[in-house]
């Protein structure tokens, strides 16, 4: 037991003789080379961040020049060790071309996520621009200026909506109105007032207006037309400001949303002679017309934006 | 007549799509008025006249005309115009407004 205790101690200290410097020097450029490189990418990236404009351009290259400065620092490492560098070389080579044919195999079946840094999407209730992705989590800034990471599981299993696939969107105007004698000319103001504006596209479609319904005494109009994507909020603000005045301006009723309140009275009703039987709930009802907030609306799921 | 033929008469002579908007107005340098556009002539116009027309009431705002004499800086006749420099009717009120009206 003591002897086989020796003999290990020997082993290491032959080991330790033959290549403790070498080992030192190794872990020293180990490391000097990682916390070089992190100065070096932190300065890197601010200089980046003023200079060039595309930031996925930007991360992408400052991705490439990091990976491959590690593999410089712990080649540099494993040489100093004693590793033939035409092994080592080999070894790369083998672990290189094996990552991408895993890839190449494995793409189609790896869960992706449906946007990319820059892009403008909603996930589940959170609307906002993706600024990074990563293994773990997806970074989000939304338009109220938070910024909030988001678990990838949470992002595979949510709908998502990526409003970078398509270059327009449609805007939605409904407003309700009181009476059926302004239909036309409602309908005029909502149209020309959407078709001088420079915003509004003629394709995919031209703008229109429909009558869509009639429910609770007001008749309700609905205004649609495209625009960019970039565009939509502003556009969608400006058109619903420029056609309330309009149509202020040509006394055009609006509809405010009517509720009915009944105030029940409970009035006992007295019944002469022996006893007296149960007392007869008398109930006068009253209604009131109380009226509500005015229903109309640019109805958007994104309304936050 | 085809529709896309009636389509085409429609988006030509029925309303007229505005390409953009600019704040004119009139600015005091030295001793004279200068005629000025905001956003400049040389770079693009606006394409709201909602936001054009809010630009130029903060302006009319900023830069209310004094009692006294004219002021370096000073800001009047402001109103807003199309793409050709013809002046638009304001939104809201459906007349062609100017704000802090001078005679010059």
């Amino acid at each position: 037991m003591e002897g086989e205790l020796t003999a290990k101690m020997e082993r290491m200290r032959h080991v330790m003789t033959e290549y403790g410097t070498d080992m030192i020097q190794a872990m020293v450029i180990l490391v000097v080379g990682l916390l070089l490189l992190q100065f070096v990418m932190r300065k890197l990236r601010v200089l980046l961040d003023k200079k060039v404009k595309d930031r996925i351009r930007a991360t992408t290259v400052l991705g490439i020049i990091y990976i491959l400065a590690l593999v410089i620092i712990f080649s540099a490492a494993l040489i100093t060790v004693g590793f033939d560098s035409r092994n080592l070389l080999r070894l790369m080579v083998m672990i290189g071309l094996g990552a991408i044919v895993i890839l190449l195999v494995l793409r189609p079946y790896l869960p992706t996520l449906p946007f990319k840094v820059g892009n403008t999407v909603k996930v589940g209730t959170l609307l906002g621009k993706i600024e990074a992705t990563t293994m773990v989590h997806t970074r989000m800034k939304t338009f109220d200026g938070k910024t909030v990471f988001i678990p990838n599981s949470k992002v595979l299993n949510d709908f998502v909506i990526n409003y970078h696939y398509t270059p327009t969107r449609r805007i939605k105007i409904d407003i309700p109105i009181r009476h059926i004698r302004d239909i036309l000319k409602t309908k005029q103001i909502m149209e020309s007032i959407m078709v001088e504006d420079p915003r509004v596209l003629l394709k995919p479609a031209r703008p229109v207006v429909y009558v869509i319904n009639l429910v609770d005494g007001c008749v309700k109009m609905g205004a649609r037309c495209w625009v960019n994507n970039t565009k939509f909020w502003l556009t969608q603000c400006d058109l619903l400001e420029k056609m309330l005045n309009f149509m202020e301006r040509d006394k055009i009723v609006l509809a405010g949303r009517r509720q009915a309140i009944r105030v029940f009275h409970e009035t006992p009703l007295e019944v002469s002679g022996e006893g007296t039987g149960p007392a007869l709930d008398m109930q006068a009802t009253s209604a009131a017309q109380v009226p509500e907030e005015t229903g109309f609306a640019a109805v958007s799921d994104d309304d936050e934006i | 007549m085809k529709i896309t033929d009636a389509m085409k008469v429609i988006d030509d002579k029925w309303i007229e799509k505005k390409k953009g908007f600019r704040v004119c107005l009139q600015r005091r340098e030295g001793t004279e008025w200068v005629t000025d556009y905001t956003p400049g002539e040389k770079v693009a116009p606006l394409d709201s006249d909602v936001t054009t027309w809010r630009l130029a009431w903060k302006l009319a705002q900023s830069t209310p005309p004094g009692s006294g004499d004219p002021q370096d800086g000073d800001m009047i006749n402001i109103f807003v115009v199309d793409q050709d420099n013809n002046p638009i009717t304001y939104y809201a009120t459906g007349a062609k407004e100017t704000f802090n009206i001078y005679s010059v």
